[in-house]
């Protein structure tokens, strides 16, 4: 199977690969993992508290080349956009702006669980309440 | 190739036309071959699904019918019953293969019994958190970080004694948990074999959630080996 270009450029050149400080009360940690391929992602965000605006993201993921993808485009699509507005984010945005066949679904939907898991730890951090999908999300 | 026929389907043999039950190999009125039966692997062995399974009478009964249904044995048949005899040879040996080991057995058992497992499995429900092993998340991501430095390492062609042990120590570990799996896993075949229907669908789900966390521990330790061992 031949992973488009958006992926290999993604793979090649991963965007915010890295480390946020877990134990901060702005960064909010999402660890996730596909058990079909044995997957694991890490995704982080730090929130500024005053705009509830995710300024930093950073991943790191252990897995095929989609997965890596994955999570390194949706670091760059929730950066600069407001925690609610990051949750709009759909992992079917991801299979179309990739052009993920079918089988490598699950590396999306990873990704989408990802960014709900870490929005989940931060608001649990601050004491936001959390809306029902989240919720689910981040156990 | 598995077959989804009824093996309840009663089929006349091609010989002696007496009706017979699908599943069998050799007509049961006159003993001439049959072509490949519909049904499953389990019943090419005269089974009905199960999984705690005898696995030296599997053994023994797969080297009867092995003999019996030996190419060399129908050199002077018809045509088509040297077919068969290739063609039933084949099934019987992804038969044995799949029924013998553990896990095949039990992935094929809930496939049959339509579980979505491992890569076929297209995402869909992954929003029942029961599919993810959360308790091993932390310490997959931890391993692999530990993996990758020592890969990075190794390509500076340093040795990080630590980093050895640690890793070692941590290949004991997940051994250990992959042993409890296996457990559990038999535990769960009991459960099956002798429960209701109710009982089945709780160790099949049960199964399923097993097997991934197997999935997931067996990568980790072929990682864990290769990078060891290079």
């Amino acid at each position: 199977m031949a992973y488009s270009d958006r992926v290999i450029d993604h793979y090649n050149n991963p965007r915010n690969v890295g480390t946020l400080d877990k134990s901060s009360t702005e960064v909010g940690t999402g660890l996730v993992g596909a058990p079909e391929c044995g997957d694991v992602m890490r995704l982080q965000i730090r929130v500024n508290p005053e705009t509830q605006v995710i300024e930093e993201a950073k991943f790191k993921t252990f897995g095929c080349g989609s997965a890596i993808a994955s999570s390194s485009l949706a670091t760059e699509w929730i950066k600069g956009r407001k925690v609610e507005d990051a949750l709009a984010i759909k992992n079917t945005d991801i299979v179309k702006e990739l052009s993920l066949p079918p089988v490598k679904i699950h590396c999306s939907v990873l990704a989408e669980d990802a960014i709900r898991a870490a929005i989940g730890d931060w608001k649990k951090k601050n004491g936001v309440a959390e809306t029902v999908e989240s919720t689910a999300a981040a156990q | 190739m598995l077959k989804v026929l009824d093996s309840a389907v009663p089929v006349a043999c091609w010989s002696c036309a007496v009706a017979h039950n699908d599943a069998t190999l050799f007509c049961p009125h006159c003993s001439k071959i049959q072509p490949p039966p519909g049904g499953d692997y389990f019943s090419v062995f005269g089974l009905v699904p199960h999984l705690d399974l005898d696995l030296s009478e599997l053994e023994h009964e797969f080297h009867r019918l092995s003999r019996k249904l030996h190419p060399d044995r129908f050199a002077r048949a018809a045509d088509n019953e040297k077919q068969w005899s290739l063609a039933d040879t084949a099934l019987l040996n992804d038969a044995y293969r799949t029924l013998r080991e553990p896990i095949h057995r039990t992935e094929y058992l809930l496939k049959l019994h339509g579980a979505a497992i491992g890569e076929e499995h297209s995402g869909k429900d992954r929003k029942d958190p029961s599919r993810v092993p959360a308790d091993l998340l932390e310490e997959v991501f931890e391993l692999n970080m530990q993996l990758e430095e020592m890969r990075a390492a190794r390509k500076m062609g340093e040795t990080d004694a630590e980093l050895q042990a640690s890793l070692e120590q941590a290949k004991r570990k997940f051994d250990g948990l992959m042993d409890e799996v296996d457990h559990d896993l038999r535990a769960q075949w009991k459960a099956w074999d002798e429960g209701d229907a109710g009982a089945r669908a709780a160790a099949q789900k049960a199964m399923v959630a097993l097997l991934d966390r197997r999935r997931y521990l067996n990568n980790l330790v072929r990682d864990v080996t290769e990078t060891l061992g290079a």
